[in-house]
């Protein structure tokens, strides 16, 4: 089943003193249980694009299908909702609440589902203990490590249960062995429970882990290949 | 758990909730006291003049007030004043027979009025007696005793038991003249009672005057809970040929300081709670912005605008609840501590008693004036974070977690 379809999606800034075209006709479509790379060099569109994957960006022009949804003209309201149920996001930094727990940040996302308490805490407790973390439950975000963060914040996209997840340059604030650790646990879960994954980066070792890889230039894609 | 993140966010800056709380605990305090202060002020003051001076309300002859002429006097007063003594609602009555006239010491002179007073009845009513400072409420001296002010004492140069002269014109019309001795000499914040009057017995009076039992004055006073108007509709209806007033037209500078002070009060609010919102405006949205990754984050994933405005105004509100009891508790502290020991004004008391105000203020606050002032706080609060609220929500979710 197809999760991610866009046709001929183009993405034009216009605040800017000189108009920014930073997609130029993006097409591909991406189904369900895929481990995905988008990468290029910086400044080729990856983050808009993944915006727009994600909802929270429109499209100058052109049409985004998720879940066999056209979400081009959905209201902003609706759009909240939809993101809530089914798209799971990791952000590069900034992903976590810091003021609440690992344990807490995971529930959060439930709570905002209405998940009930009881499968809330034991969903969020069997997330952080896949993804190696359960030793730091009830630690808040400052007392865990890049790479551990960043693990919560997979938990936490995992845990509403998502068609897919989107995740910007997960790896661009780890070291090395975070970041293949981090990569592991994602592709662990992509083979085990066939979650969907739709990662950008620009680290060659990060490319050399995905299933397909699309590069992007200029706004563009430059190339598409599945590796299997 | 939205009210769980919001408690923790108030915590998270703990300076700058500090700030926001200790803006509402000073504005609450402020409030009170400015509010307490000011009502010892125009208690003590109007209590001085209404319970010393002026009485509840008093009858006159109609003409009386034109012209103080004795013949304007109010027929069958003594008996009047007998009457309504018995009266519900009311503590008490007293005559006065009224001369206006010259006194006259060894040294000095100067104008006064005479009262003629009832001895007794006066001290139920103005509690004359309560206000002597040096000498006896009329006691001591059998001829012609006569008690005056502190300031006309110090202008005549008279001393206990010196005597004086009073001049005036009597019911015939002819200027007479009495000897009388000071038997007391009485302080009040009243310029009147300090200066302009002079108190002799009724009968004393009324004998030099050669006139019988003509009373010009009838003051009241009322219980504490009476409206005293309800008691001047009652005598006017009763006997229309005569004029009762109540304290507000016969003093009516009272009257417009009653009003100048619910006014100066409202101004007081307005300007407190002007300052309170713009302080917490300010905070909660140096808050907001702070935070903007993370609430971009947060609407990113799927947290509602309507959430995260409440979760903003929640903040602000449990800071009001931390700071609205305190405020109050040292509110109602300081104004329990001078309540007791009084705000010492007497430095600056020489403008103030050129005024008729007293130097040492008591101030008060009534159990209401109380929930008035943290309802006014806890709004204010609520008002100064829609705006950091509605801010928050108008960000978008993807410019927000692009700023680094
Ligand atoms: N809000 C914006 N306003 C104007 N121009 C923008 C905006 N966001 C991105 N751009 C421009 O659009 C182009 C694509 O940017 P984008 O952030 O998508 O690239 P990227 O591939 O994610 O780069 P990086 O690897 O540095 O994250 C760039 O030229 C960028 O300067
Ligand atoms: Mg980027």
């Amino acid at each position: 089943m197809s999760v991610i379809k866009v046709e001929n999606i183009t993405k034009v800034y216009t605040e800017t003193a000189v108009p920014v075209h930073a997609l130029n006709g993006v097409s591909f479509e991406i189904q369900e249980g895929e481990f995905t790379a988008i990468v290029g060099p910086s400044g080729c569109g990856k983050t808009t694009l993944l915006n727009i994957l994600g909802g929270l960006d429109h499209p100058t022009s052109g049409r985004v299908e998720l879940i066999n949804t056209d979400i081009t003209e959905m209201k902003d309201r609706d759009l909240i909702d939809f993101r809530l149920n089914n798209i799971g996001f990791v952000f590069q930094a900034y992903n976590l609440i810091p003021v609440l727990t690992s344990l807490e940040n995971v529930e959060f996302i439930m709570l905002l589902q209405k998940v009930a308490k009881k499968e809330r805490i034991e969903r969020s407790m069997n997330l952080l203990e896949q993804m190696g973390i359960a030793d730091k439950a009830n630690q808040r975000p400052s007392k865990l490590s890049g790479g551990q963060q960043q693990r919560v914040a997979v938990a936490r996209a995992l845990a509403s249960k998502p068609k897919f997840i989107l995740a910007d340059e997960p790896t661009a604030n780890l070291d090395s062995v975070a970041t293949s650790n981090l990569l592991d646990m994602m592709a662990v879960m992509n083979r085990e429970e066939k979650v969907t994954f739709v990662f950008s980066t620009h680290d060659q070792r990060v490319i050399d882990k995905a299933r397909r890889v699309i590069t992007l230039e200029d706004g563009r894609v430059k190339s598409d290949e599945i590796r299997e | 758990m939205i009210l769980k993140i919001a408690w923790k966010n108030v915590w998270r800056s703990r300076g700058r909730s500090l700030v926001v709380i200790g803006a509402i605990v000073v504005g609450i305090w402020a409030l009170l006291f400015g509010t307490g202060f000011m009502n010892g002020f125009m208690v003590s003051y109007m209590a001085d003049i209404i319970n010393h001076d002026v009485s509840n309300l008093q009858i006159h002859n109609p003409e009386f007030k034109n012209d103080y002429d004795i013949k304007f006097y109010i027929p069958d007063g003594i008996k009047k004043a007998e009457e309504v003594r018995k009266w519900p609602g009311v503590r008490g009555a007293t005559t006065r027979t009224i001369v206006n006239g010259m006194i006259a010491s060894a040294r000095n002179a100067s104008g006064v009025q005479i009262r003629g007073i009832d001895v007794q009845n006066e001290a139920i009513v103005t509690q004359l007696d309560s206000l002597i400072s040096e000498g006896a409420y009329f006691e001591g001296i059998k001829k012609n005793p006569v008690i005056i002010g502190e300031k006309l004492a110090e202008d005549l140069k008279v001393k206990l038991r010196s005597k004086i002269v009073l001049t005036f014109n009597d019911g015939n019309g002819d200027i007479t003249a009495a000897a009388f001795r000071v038997v007391g000499i009485v302080k009040s914040s009243s310029l009147k009672i300090n200066g302009l009057y002079v108190f002799v017995r009724q009968e004393d009076l009324l004998r030099i005057l050669a006139i019988d039992n003509q009373v010009h004055e009838i003051a009241m006073v009322t219980g504490s809970r009476i409206d005293e108007e309800l008691v001047v509709n009652k005598y006017n209806e009763k006997y229309p040929g005569d004029l009762a007033e109540s304290w507000r037209e016969i003093a009516p500078e009272l009257a417009f300081m009653e009003e100048m002070y619910s006014q100066m009060l409202y101004i007081l609010l307005v300007i407190i709670m002007t300052a309170l919102v713009f302080g917490i405006v300010n905070t909660m949205l140096m808050a907001v912005l702070e935070r903007m990754r993370e609430l971009g984050m947060l609407m990113a994933i799927g947290m509602t605008k309507l959430r995260v405005f409440m979760m903003i105004l929640v903040e602000t509100i449990y800071m009001s609840i931390v700071g609205a009891p305190l405020g109050l508790f040292v509110g109602w502290l300081t104004i329990r501590y001078y309540q007791n020991a009084g705000v010492d004004l007497t430095e600056y008391s020489e403008g103030l008693a050129a005024f008729g105000y007293s130097s040492i203020l008591y101030p008060y606050l009534e159990a209401d004036a109380y929930i008035v002032v943290t309802i006014g706080v806890v709004i204010t609060a609520f008002v100064g974070a829609i705006y950091p609220a509605w801010k928050a929500v108008k960000l978008n979710p993807v410019e927000a977690l692009h700023k680094i």
